[in-house]
C-alpha cells in the first residue's frame, strides 16, 4: 500500500445540531476530531443513532457543522464557490441503491456527475466508458436501472462516483441491503479502487467482518468518537463492543468465549485465518 | 403435508415479449411445527414463492397445498387461507399508516369483522407476544418508533390475526446486530412456545442457521435443494457456489477440520463452536 | 417482479425511424397532423393512411400493437359512423331504417372522419413506439427552449419529466407489494361503496406517500452528492445530434405535405 502523504479530510471539534430540534436538543455529534489520510481504508462503526451517517455528510458539504471546521483537501465545506470541487473530492455512496440513480439508463447515470461539471458530451463519453470498462459494468450500459440486482446498482452508483475522479469515497452501509454475493461484489470493487488508485475510503458498517479488513477503525457513541485505531485493537476489545451493542468478528467472539475457559489464545486474532492456526498449534502441544 | 407446492410454475406477464418464468416446476412440503428457511440469491424467486404459499399469487400451473388440501382460487376460501398463513413483508414498517401503535396492530383484525373486545383482546396478545405491554405503547405514533421497535410493532400487526403459519421475507434486513438478535429471539420463542409453524425467506445465514429444521435453496427460479438442514448446510462447497455463505462460526469449524482437528461442522452457534472445541481434548 | 413492469410504449427496434432525431421526428409529427386535419379530399387522406401501414412495416412493429393502440378509439369511431350515417344528409338516399334514412353523404363523410381519426392515431402511435420516453421528454424539452425567454425553466422541467420517468417503475412495483402486504393483513380493496372503498385505501395512500417523499429526499441528497445544482450549466452526455439522415427524411416529408397540400387544394 502506498504511504499516507497528504490529509484528505479533516474534522476539527466538530459539534452537529440538526436544526429544528430545539434548544436542549442532544447534538448529533459533538467535539469529533479526526483526520484521514489519501489511500486509508477506514471502517466507521458504532450502533444506531450514534452520528456516523452525518459524519458521512459533513465530509461531503450536504451538511456543515454547527460549530467547529470540516476540510477536504484543506478548503473548507462552508464555502459556497469551492462547492463542486469538495464534492467531487468526497464522492458519496448511500445505503438504498434504488434512490441514488437518477437516470433511466446505467450509462446516463454515470454520467449524471460529470453532466454537472458541465464537461463536453465527447469527454463524457470517454470517461463513462473507461470506468464502466473498469468495474465490468459494460454488458450494462445500455439496462434502465430497476431491472439491475442491488449489488450491479451499488456498483453503478460507485461507477457514477468514480467517474469524477474523486480522491475519497464515503460509504454510508452500502451493502446493508444485498445478499452475499452482492456484498463481496461491492466489497470487492471498493478495495481494488482503494488497493490499485489509492482512493480513499470511509466506510460506514454494521458488519464486524467487513470492519475487519480497514486500515483503521473509529468508533462512535451517541454523537462522540470513543476510539480509534487498527482493527486489531479495536475489533478486539469485546468489553468495550458488547457495552456498545456492538459485536465483533466471529473469531474475535469465539476467542474471547475460549480464552474465559482458559485456553491461551494470543490476543491479536481478528480473522478466521489467525484462530484456526493458533487453535490448531495448541492441538499440537498438548 | 402440511404446506408446500405440487409442480408450481408462475409467469409473469405470460404472453408479452416482457415474459418471465419466476419459478418453475417447484415441489416441496413442510411439516406443521417446523422453522423452514427458503435460501437463494436475491432474484431467485424467493418472495414470489411465499406470497403463493398464502395465496396472494396465483399460480400459473402447479399447486399450493395447506393442511391437506389443494388451495382454491374461490375469493372466501383465499380470505380464509390469509387469515391462518401470516405473511410479512420485507421491512414490513413501510406499511405502517395508523396514528397510534393500537390502530395498526389493529387493523388486520378489524379486517376480519371482529368485535372491538375481541380486537382489543388481540392486539394485547399480540403485543406481549413481540415484547411489549399495550398500556404503555398504545398511543405511540408508530412512525416515531426505532428500528428495532417499528420491525416488532409491523411482527404483531400480522401475529393479531392469530396465525398459524408466520412466513417472514427477510426478518432482520436493515436491522443492526442487536435488533437482528432480538428479531431472531422473537420467531425462536414464537415457533418452540407457541408452535407456530415459521417460514423465512433469507439470505444471511448467520443467525437463521441453527434455529432451522428443514431448508430449501431456489436459484433462478428453480429448487435446487431441498432437505433437512444439517443435510444442506454439510454441502458448503454447493452453497457457496450458489452464492450463499455458512455462517461465520461454522466456516471455522469447517478450516479447523481442512486442518485434521476432529470437530463437527454442525455448529451454527459460538456456544455450539466453544463446546466442540473444547470436546477435542476429551476425544484426544 | 420489476420485469413485469414496462415503461411507456417503447418497442426496441434498430429500424430508421427508430433512430431518426426525436426532436425531428416530433416536430414531423406535429407538421403531418397539421396536414391530416386540413385535408379535405378522401384520395389524399386513404394514401395518408396506408403511408402510416408502410411505416409501420419500415419500423417492423407487429400487427397486434397497432391494433392494440387502435382499440381505445374504437368507440370514438363507432359512435362518429353512427352519427354521421344517419343524422348527415345529402346526396342520394342508400336505404332506409324505420324513419331513419342513410345517405351518400353521411356514409363517406362518416368513412372520412374515421380515416382521419385513425391517420392521425397512427402516426402518433408510430412516434411513440419508436421513441424512448426520455428520447422525448429531451426532444420536447429541445423545442420548447424558446419559452426559456418567457422564463420556463426548461432544463429543469426536463429533469423532472426524466427522474420521473426513472422512478415510475420503481413506484408502481412499490404499489404492488404495498396492496398485497395490506392484502395479507386482511384489507379489502374491492367490495363496499364507493364511499367506503375511498376510505380502504387509506393503508396504501398512507404509506405510498410516506416512501415517495423518503424516496424524493433521498434523491435529492445523491443529486445534490454528485455536484447537481439548480440553475447551473450541465452539458449532456447524448447531445441531440442532427444526423444528414434527418435532414434528408425531412426534406422529404416537407416534399410530400407541399405536394398533398396543393393537390388537395
Amino acid at each position: 500500500m502506498a504511504g499516507y502523504s497528504a490529509i484528505i479530510v479533516e474534522a476539527k471539534n466538530v459539534d452537529y445540531y440538526y436544526p429544528g430540534e430545539g434548544e436542549n436538543a442532544s447534538p448529533a455529534l459533538s467535539g469529533v476530531n479526526l483526520t484521514v489520510q489519501q489511500g486509508e481504508y477506514v471502517a466507521l462503526i458504532g450502533p444506531n443513532g450514534s452520528g456516523k451517517t452525518t459524519l458521512l455528510k459533513l465530509f461531503n458539504a450536504l451538511l456543515t457543522p454547527t460549530n467547529g471546521e470540516v476540510l477536504v483537501r484543506g478548503i473548507p465545506t462552508t464555502n459556497e464557490e469551492t462547492l463542486p470541487e469538495v464534492r467531487r473530492t468526497c464522492g458519496m455512496i448511500f445505503q438504498n441503491p434504488d434512490n441514488q440513480l437518477v437516470a433511466t439508463t446505467v450509462e446516463e447515470d454515470i454520467a449524471f456527475g460529470l453532466e454537472n461539471l458541465a464537461i463536453s458530451s465527447a469527454e463524457i463519453k470517454r470517461k463513462v466508458k473507461e470506468t464502466a470498462c473498469l468495474l465490468g459494468l459494460e454488458r450494462l450500459l445500455c439496462q434502465p436501472p430497476h431491472l439491475l440486482s442491488g449489488g450491479e446498482k451499488q456498483r453503478v452508483a460507485i461507477a457514477g462516483i468514480l467517474v469524477m475522479e474523486p480522491k475519497c469515497i464515503l460509504m454510508d452501509e452500502p451493502t446493508a441491503m444485498l445478499d452475499p454475493a452482492g456484498c463481496r461484489e461491492v466489497i470487492e470493487t471498493v478495495r481494488e479502487l482503494n488497493h490499485r488508485q489509492n482512493i480513499t475510503v470511509i466506510h460506514v458498517t454494521h458488519f464486524p467482518e467487513e470492519a475487519a479488513n480497514a486500515d483503521r477503525v473509529i468508533v462512535l457513541n451517541q454523537g462522540q468518537l470513543i476510539t480509534s485505531g487498527p482493527p486489531e485493537d479495536i475489533l478486539a476489545d469485546i468489553p468495550m463492543l458488547h457495552s456498545l451493542r456492538l459485536q465483533g468478528t466471529a473469531a474475535v467472539e469465539l476467542a474471547a468465549l475460549l480464552r474465559k475457559d482458559g485456553y491461551p489464545l494470543p490476543l491479536k486474532i481478528l480473522h478466521k485465518r489467525e484462530l484456526v492456526d493458533s487453535l490448531c498449534s495448541l492441538e499440537r502441544k498438548s | 403435508m402440511f404446506i408446500g407446492t405440487e409442480k408450481l410454475t408462475h409467469t409473469y406477464m405470460p404472453g408479452t415479449p416482457f415474459s418471465t418464468e419466476a419459478l418453475q416446476d417447484v415441489s416441496f412440503n413442510f411439516q406443521k411445527g417446523e422453522f423452514a428457511l427458503i435460501l437463494g440469491p436475491s432474484g431467485s424467486g424467493k418472495s414470489t414463492l411465499i406470497q403463493h404459499l398464502n395465496g396472494l399469487l396465483r399460480p400459473t400451473s402447479g399447486q399450493v397445498i395447506f393442511d391437506g388440501a389443494i388451495v382454491g382460487s374461490n375469493k372466501r376460501e383465499l380470505l380464509h387461507l390469509r387469515r391462518r398463513i401470516g405473511l410479512v413483508f420485507q421491512i414490513p414498517e413501510e406499511q405502517f399508516f395508523s396514528e397510534s401503535v393500537y390502530d395498526e396492530v389493529a387493523f388486520a383484525p378489524r379486517n376480519l369483522g371482529l368485535d372491538e373486545k375481541v380486537v382489543a383482546e388481540r392486539v394485547e396478545e399480540a403485543l406481549q407476544k413481540v415484547g411489549m405491554q399495550v398500556n404503555t405503547v398504545k398511543s405511540w405514533h408508530p412512525f416515531r418508533l426505532s428500528a428495532g421497535q417499528k420491525r416488532l410493532v409491523a411482527i404483531a400487526a400480522v401475529l393479531s390475526l392469530k396465525p398459524e403459519v408466520l412466513i417472514f421475507d427477510e426478518p432482520s434486513v436493515g436491522l443492526d446486530p442487536a435488533g437482528k438478535k432480538n428479531i431472531f429471539n422473537l420467531l425462536k420463542d414464537l415457533n418452540q412456545k407457541d408452535g407456530l409453524t415459521i417460514i423465512i425467506s433469507t439470505h444471511h445465514l448467520d443467525e437463521a442457521a441453527v434455529l432451522a429444521d428443514r431448508v430449501l435453496v431456489l436459484k433462478q427460479g428453480r429448487l435446487v435443494m431441498f432437505g433437512s438442514a444439517d443435510y444442506i448446510f454439510a454441502q458448503r462447497k454447493r452453497l457457496n457456489e450458489l452464492g450463499l455463505a455458512l455462517p461465520q462460526v461454522t466456516e471455522i469449524m469447517h478450516s479447523l477440520v481442512e486442518k485434521g482437528l476432529p470437530v463437527s461442522t454442525e455448529v451454527y452457534t459460538l456456544e455450539q463452536a466453544k463446546s466442540e472445541i473444547k470436546n477435542i481434548k476429551r476425544r484426544n | 417482479m420489476s420485469r413485469s413492469i414496462t415503461l411507456g410504449q417503447y418497442l426496441p427496434g434498430e429500424s430508421l425511424i427508430h433512430r431518426l432525431n426525436p426532436r425531428l421526428k416530433i416536430l414531423t409529427l406535429v407538421l403531418i397532423l397539421i396536414l391530416l386535419f386540413s385535408l379535405e379530399r378522401f384520395g389524399a387522406l386513404t394514401a395518408y393512411l396506408g403511408f402510416a401501414l408502410f411505416l409501420f412495416a419500415v419500423a417492423k412493429v407487429p400487427f397486434r400493437y397497432l391494433l392494440r393502440g387502435l382499440r381505445p378509439i374504437l368507440f370514438i369511431a363507432l359512435f362518429a359512423l353512427i352519427i354521421y350515417f344517419f343524422f348527415s344528409k345529402g346526396g342520394v338516399v342508400l336505404f332506409r331504417i324505420g324513419i331513419f334514412t342513410v345517405e351518400s353523404e353521411g356514409v363517406k363523410e362518416g368513412l372520412f372522419i374515421v380515416t382521419r381519426l385513425a391517420a392521425l392515431v397512427l402516426f402518433s402511435l408510430l412516434v411513440t413506439l419508436t421513441t424512448t420516453p426520455l428520447s422525448l421528454t429531451h426532444g420536447m424539452s429541445y423545442l420548447l427552449k424558446p419559452l426559456r425567454y418567457l422564463g420556463l425553466p426548461t432544463e429543469e422541467v426536463a429533469m423532472i419529466m426524466s427522474v420521473a420517468l426513472r422512478f415510475i417503475p420503481t413506484l408502481m412495483e412499490e404499489s404492488q407489494r404495498l396492496m398485497r402486504a395490506q392484502l395479507a393483513r386482511g384489507a379489502d380493496f374491492e367490495t363496499g361503496s364507493i364511499f367506503r372503498k375511498a376510505g380502504n385505501l387509506v393503508p396504501l395512500i398512507v404509506p405510498l406517500f410516506v416512501s415517495a417523499f423518503r424516496r424524493a429526499d433521498e434523491l435529492a441528497l445523491a443529486m445534490e452528492a454528485r455536484g447537481y445544482r439548480i440553475g447551473a450549466k450541465r452539458t449532456r452526455m447524448y447531445e441531440d445530434i442532427i444526423f444528414p439522415r434527418d435532414w434528408v427524411v425531412l426534406a422529404f416529408v416537407l416534399a410530400l405535405l407541399l405536394i398533398s397540400f396543393t393537390m388537395d387544394l
